[in-house]
């Protein structure tokens, strides 16, 4: 390689500014302008335009996972606990257990063993934008079976206990309905320690994102982490990992602020 | 006929270590207007005796027998039976006003429901409703500590807001499950002269549920002595503390201490089924 | 009045008989134990785990790595599971022996989950126990510190770590383990906190015993419950973390294999009609977690 060019490169890439000036530029570029820098392995690519590109995949089917595991195993939960030692609650615990042992890349291959090969209802994978929903329902349920296994579990087992408490045998006393009892009077209580899971829930969900992108090719930003890890682009995989742990961080904060909403006895 | 009527409630447990028989053949009745107090040492079944009365055990709990209120059989009774009876007509209080009350409502809307379901009530007026009862039972400037949560209150505050929304809708049975012992002293004392108040001013009958004797000759016509989950001894309290014929109760009434007379305290020794 | 004296008397006979049947701690917990149908399902699956790792190698008639020609020209016709030509569990994409590496897979996956436990617990108890002894401001900084820590998608920060420092099983190993004594040292350190204020803890900071000291004598003894309780949960999540990185191409490297990488092997190619290279591994990675989440809810009980 012609030694200019070589310069050309060190340029374009800034590295031919002492370390300390890199890091600084970086961490500049990021917080000024919300600028990751460039791809180390494609040259016509930023570290934006592939966040930019992959990001949106993730979201939607995050979110619709996300929503998925919280209402399903929510509802589990409760009916568990209200139905306890019934048929309904020995379901829901079968259901717990199992799932705590099919994290989602083995829930993803068995998916597609019966729904694509065996089946044929689903496509395996590929990703057609918000009109198909046929291509996100195995990406959702692999990403949301185990977390919503342990919300199920989290909601039972705080329900059971909410409901052995003293101000719901008032609620009782008053007359109220079961159904009313448990809605207006135990589903608050017992959602409290649902919440506090919800932030370890979001980064394990985030982590798993890179299994669905990769097994089911959805394109999401998952692919380009572990394209850029194999590649060694570092730029992508520091910019994917600062993003992914500011979004942690701001769910974080937004898991309190709920916390507080929920629990009168919390003010900041 | 009496308003209420237990006959033969037995009470059973089922646990891990296999069942626990809480309460044995209970008969007990209540005349309109009247103060029974059913006294016991912890863990004589008292309290599990009214809870299963209204059908508020735990859910571990089985009783049998009967229960009959105004004539209807309300133990183990479907829901459309014992809810309208719950709080309309039959209230109860609670021990522990510091876990009895929802700490996630405010207290407008814990005592306003009552009256939403009972009287069919607007939120607005229950609320006024509710404002009135708890001027009634004297706690200051009800109008806007309605709107507060429980923990903002104290214990006796908690307990009287407990005092009201039992009240609401003036029922025919006050039960009082020891309204008092979590409670300071002096607070105590104001809260037994409360529930006698109320108790002539709204003309219900009380079953008052203590393990104080000095509480029962104030305030009971009737006594009954359980122990063990069963009932000792039962009868008008006057007669009750003049010749008290079972040992356990005399046992009760020796141990109760006196500023009058200079002897030591009696100390007797009882054993509960485990 | 009445005196109920025959009610008086059952009642006192009821007692004395419940007195007899006084029963000795370690029977008791032997019953409640055998009685329970799922810790003996997860003993018997543990064992079965166990010995499947342990006596696997002396019963496969191929190593690891050693490609049959045999089969290799078509695995989907011969490569099949076969007791004739040894392969118990037929062969993969490339004719190895699918048991050979079945049994080293797991052996990995259970190596992982136990050095990834001993460190989280080793660094996590010192960590925690460390904090909440000192308390103050100290303790202050250092829990905040693993708050920060807990709110980073720490899987991520592993990959990071594997690419830059190249993939060996050693940082592997050692990797999951550091990234995983967060939870462990907040819990320590709570408990900490509450045996802090015990009296024998307060006498020996009394009598001038050094805080090193009281920390290793005392603390850290007692800690010993929570942490087993706790350590029995974290490997079954170490297997986990692993075999998530190893399906994803970045973990344990040929010729070394694990259960996530023969889950991925055998999940990329079974629409090619080789369906035995998933259903084996799957098999024994869910074998595997389900027997430690077993034991841990039975660890948890006592």
């Amino acid at each position: 390689m012609p030694p200019q060019v070589l310069a050309n490169i060190n340029a374009k890439y800034g590295l031919d500014q002492a370390l300390w000036k890199q890091l600084l530029d970086y961490v500049w570029g990021i917080v000024s302008r919300f600028d990751f820098g460039p791809s180390f392995v494609y040259p016509d690519q930023t570290v934006n335009s592939i966040i930019a590109q992959g990001f949106p995949v993730t979201l939607t089917y995050g979110l619709l996972s996300a929503i998925v595991a919280v209402l399903i195993g929510v509802t589990l939960g409760v009916v568990a606990a209200v139905r306890h030692n019934s048929w309904i609650d020995s379901l829901a615990v079968g259901i717990s257990v199992g799932a705590q042992v099919l994290p989602n890349f083995v829930m993803a291959p068995i998916l597609v063993l019966v729904f694509t090969l065996w089946l044929r209802w689903l496509p395996g994978g590929g990703w057609e934008g918000l009109g198909h929903p046929a291509y996100m329902v195995m990406p959702v349920i692999a990403l949301s079976t185990s977390y919503m296994a342990s919300i199920a579990r989290i909601t039972r087992s705080s329900m059971l206990e909410v409901l052995n408490s003293n101000h719901i045998r008032t609620a009782k006393a008053k007359g109220l309905p079961m159904r009313r009892v448990v809605m207006r009077h135990a589903l608050k209580p017992s959602l409290l320690p649902v919440i506090s899971y919800l932030g370890p829930a979001f980064v394990g969900m985030i982590t798993g994102s890179v299994v669905i992108d990769m097994y089911f090719s959805t394109g999401g930003i998952g692919k380009f982490f572990v394209e850029s890890a194999l590649n060694r682009d570092y730029a992508v995989m520091m910019g994917i990992t600062i993003l992914l742990g500011a979004l942690t961080i701001a769910f974080n904060l937004f898991v309190d602020i709920l916390y507080a909403w929920i629990d009168p006895k919390i003010r900041y | 006929m009496a308003l209420l009527d237990v006959s033969n409630l037995n009470i059973q447990f089922s646990t891990n270590s296999g069942p626990v028989f809480a309460v044995r053949g209970v008969d007990l009745s209540l005349e309109r207007g009247e103060t029974l107090a059913i006294v016991g040492e912890s863990g004589s079944g008292k309290s599990q005796t009214v809870f299963a009365m209204m059908g508020l055990l735990a859910a571990n709990g089985v009783a049998s027998g009967s229960v009959k209120f105004d004539g209807t059989e309300i133990l183990n009774a479907p829901p459309q039976v014992i809810n309208p009876i719950r709080a309309d007509r039959m209230a109860i209080i609670f021990q522990d006003p510091m876990t009895s009350l929802n700490p996630y409502m405010r207290v407008s809307e814990q005592m306003a429901e009552v009256l939403q379901l009972h009287r069919g009530l607007s939120k607005r007026s229950a609320i006024a409703e509710c404002v009135r009862m708890l001027d009634a039972v004297r706690i200051p400037d009800a109008k806007s500590r309605i709107n507060l949560y429980p923990h903002e209150f104290s214990g006796g505050m908690r307990q009287r807001v407990m005092i009201a929304m039992a009240l609401l809708c003036h029922p025919e049975v006050l039960i009082a499950d020891e309204p008092t012992t979590a409670l300071d002293v002096t607070v105590q004392a104001q809260i037994m002269q409360l529930l006698a108040d109320l108790r002539r001013d709204f003309g219900m009958a009380l079953i008052l549920i203590t393990h104080d004797l000095g509480v029962v000759a104030g305030s009971a016509e009737k006594a009954i002595v359980m122990y063990g989950g069963q009932i000792m001894e039962k009868g008008p309290v006057d007669a009750l503390f003049k010749d008290a014929t079972h040992p356990y109760t005399r046992g009760l009434i020796s141990s109760i201490p006196r500023v009058d007379r200079n002897d030591d305290l009696a100390q007797f020794h009882s054993r509960q089924p485990a | 009045m009445l005196i109920e004296r025959q009610k008086m008397e059952s009642l006192s006979e009821a007692l004395a008989d419940r007195v007899e049947k006084g029963r000795s701690p370690w029977a008791d917990a032997r019953v409640r134990f055998f009685r329970n149908r799922q810790a003996v399902i997860g003993l018997c699956l543990l064992i079965f785990v166990l010995a499947f790792a342990g006596f696997g190698p002396l019963i496969a008639r191929w190593p690891i790595d050693e490609i049959d020609f045999m089969v290799m020209g078509d695995i989907v016709r011969d490569g099949a599971p076969s007791l004739a030509n040894g392969h118990y569990f037929g062969t993969d994409d490339l004719g190895r022996d699918l048991f050979a590496r079945t049994v080293l897979g797991t052996q990995i996956s259970l190596a992982v989950g136990l050095i990834g436990a001993a460190i989280a617990v080793i660094v996590g108890t010192i960590y925690g126990a460390v904090s909440g002894f000192l308390g103050g401001r100290v303790d202050n900084v250092m829990m905040r510190t693993v708050d920060i820590l807990l709110a980073i998608p720490y899987m991520f920060v592993l990959i990071l770590l594997l690419v830059m420092f190249g993939r060996s099983v050693v940082l592997l190993f050692v990797g999951i383990g550091l990234l995983s004594w967060l939870d462990m040292s907040r819990i320590v350190r709570g408990q900490t906190l509450s045996l802090k204020g015990r009296e024998y803890v307060e006498a020996a900071r009394a009598t001038g015993v050094a805080s090193s000291t009281i920390i290793r004598r005392h603390i850290v003894p007692n800690l010993l419950g929570v942490v087993i309780v706790y350590a029995t949960l974290l490997v079954p999540g170490m297997i986990l973390s692993e075999s998530f990185i190893s399906f994803l191409g970045l973990g344990v490297q040929e010729p070394l294999t694990s259960l996530g990488a023969l889950i991925s092997e055998g999940a990329a190619t079974m629409n090619y009609g080789t369906l035995w290279q998933l259903i084996f591994p799957l098999f024994f990675f869910i074998v595997t977690l389900f027997s430690f989440f077993f034991w841990a809810t039975v660890c948890a009980m006592h």
